[in-house]
């Protein structure tokens, strides 16, 4: 099997990403105004919501790949969940530290149950349960049929919790992301370039993760 | 078939008690650790009593579907269930069912320590009590089914039990909450209206999500 960045595609499309990703932080960093009372704390808004959606997308990625693997039974798109399962967590992640960095200076307090975050929590929580499924589940087949059913399930219970969590916590709803088109043109086109650019790096590292996967899955077979 | 498969859970249990009775007793046993954990006023015991009652049944719920899925292990029963011509959608409902009808057991004679040992007053309405409990409860234990189903064959199952299982049912137990505390304090139905519509859309999804989806799970 060919290695992945011996493809002339792959390695184009590492360097671009590369290329991408600087511009962004430069861009977030000079290009886009000081916002008044948050000042820097503001510039993780760039970072955190395109995130926020590329581990969600990642999410919604595994719930296909489950509803696929149950109705064509083959194990690309186990290879798939799994891949977009893993990168997923890495984003969430990123979401569940930048969000309390981004709030100890603006609410004063680093968490507070704000219905998305508390969301991004419980899901996040279920994702270290179905890791630890894939660790320690035993039979690789019933385990690949698990993982996907947790998959689906993880996701159809997404609005459940954020519609519960919502109500449970009526006053917490400070958070700035249902403003973001109201933002002025300033913050939305970096804003919106800092999505683009993520949303490409989450398929790259999705198309090298399900990559490794096979290749991974073919040395365990012929162990 | 599916009353056949409910009969067969409930024979079982009926005639071993050990889910009801382990249930009970670690029920019993949470209830006593609470009460000696609250040595407060009467006015914060009973704000917390309704978290407290829906942490006890969490716990003992995850103890009941370990135990009911464990007695399919023993002697590969459960290969033996899912390689007869049954739809095996059925066996969720069935074990669904079964656990519910075994926590509303061990509510119904755990609820009156729970209050006689936290010393606070029984909730004013107890027909809308009973309505509700037995609606949570079916949410409950339509999560913890599917969960326990898709962990029961796998290694570590009784730690991935919890630990699926707690976040997953995170929204039941925020509604849950809600309205036993409502109920307590006397709330009108308008107020904790919207919880009990929570509840329902979960049993209502996990039930559907559930049937479907553990012809899949049970694949061999």
């Amino acid at each position: 099997m060919q290695l992945f960045f011996k493809q002339k595609i792959n390695i184009i499309s590492l360097l671009m990403v590369t290329v991408f990703m600087l511009f962004n932080i430069w861009n977030i960093i000079y290009n886009t105004p000081m916002v008044l009372e948050q000042h820097w704390a503001q510039k993780i808004f760039y970072v955190h919501v395109p995130s926020a959606w590329v581990g969600f997308l990642s999410y919604f990625v595994v719930m296909i790949s489950g509803l696929m693997f149950f109705i064509k039974g083959n194990d690309y798109w186990d290879r798939v969940g799994l891949a977009a399962a893993e990168i997923g967590t890495i984003f969430i992640s990123l979401v569940l530290i930048t969000g309390p960095i981004w709030a100890t200076p603006i609410w004063g307090q680093p968490w507070i149950w704000e219905p998305r975050l508390t969301t991004t929590l419980i899901l996040f929580l279920i994702y270290v349960g179905y890791f630890m499924m894939r660790s320690f589940g035993g039979h690789v087949e019933r385990v690949k049929r698990y993982a996907a059913a947790l998959g689906i399930i993880a996701f159809v219970n997404v609005p459940i919790i954020f519609v519960s969590v919502q109500f449970w916590a009526p006053e917490i709803q400070s958070h700035p992301q249902v403003e973001i088109a109201k933002q002025p043109s300033d913050i939305l086109g970096p804003f919106l370039i800092s999505l683009g650019i993520f949303t490409l790096l989450y398929a790259l590292m999705l198309k090298y993760r399900i990559h490794v996967i096979k290749i991974k899955n073919k040395v365990v077979a012929n162990v | 078939m599916f009353l056949t498969l409910l009969k067969k859970e409930l024979f079982i249990e009926f005639r071993s008690r050990e889910v009801i009775l382990s249930m009970l007793i670690f029920g019993l046993s949470i209830i006593l650790v609470f009460a000696f954990t609250s040595n407060v006023s009467k006015v914060i015991v009973t704000n917390y009593a309704p978290g407290m009652f829906w942490i006890m049944v969490l716990l003992v719920t995850v103890l009941g579907v370990h135990r009911s899925f464990s007695y399919e292990k023993e002697f590969d029963a459960f290969s033996l269930l899912i390689s007869s011509p049954i739809d095996r959608g059925l066996i969720y409902l069935a074990k669904w069912i079964s656990g519910f009808i075994f926590l509303t057991i061990m509510e119904a004679i755990v609820i009156i320590p729970f209050f006689k040992f936290l010393l606070i007053e029984y909730p004013s309405d107890l027909l809308l009590s009973v309505v509700t409990t037995l609606l949570i409860n079916l949410a409950i234990m339509s999560v913890a089914s599917l969960v326990s189903g898709i962990a029961m064959r796998a290694n570590l199952s009784e730690v991935l039990v919890p630990i699926l299982f707690f976040p997953l049912v995170s929204p039941v137990v925020i509604a849950a909450s809600k309205i036993s505390a409502g109920i307590m304090a006397g709330e009108p139905y308008q107020l904790w209206q919207i919880w009990l519509l929570i509840v329902i859309s979960i049993i209502v999804i996990f039930s559907l999500v559930g049937y479907t989806l553990f012809d899949f799970i049970t694949e061999e």
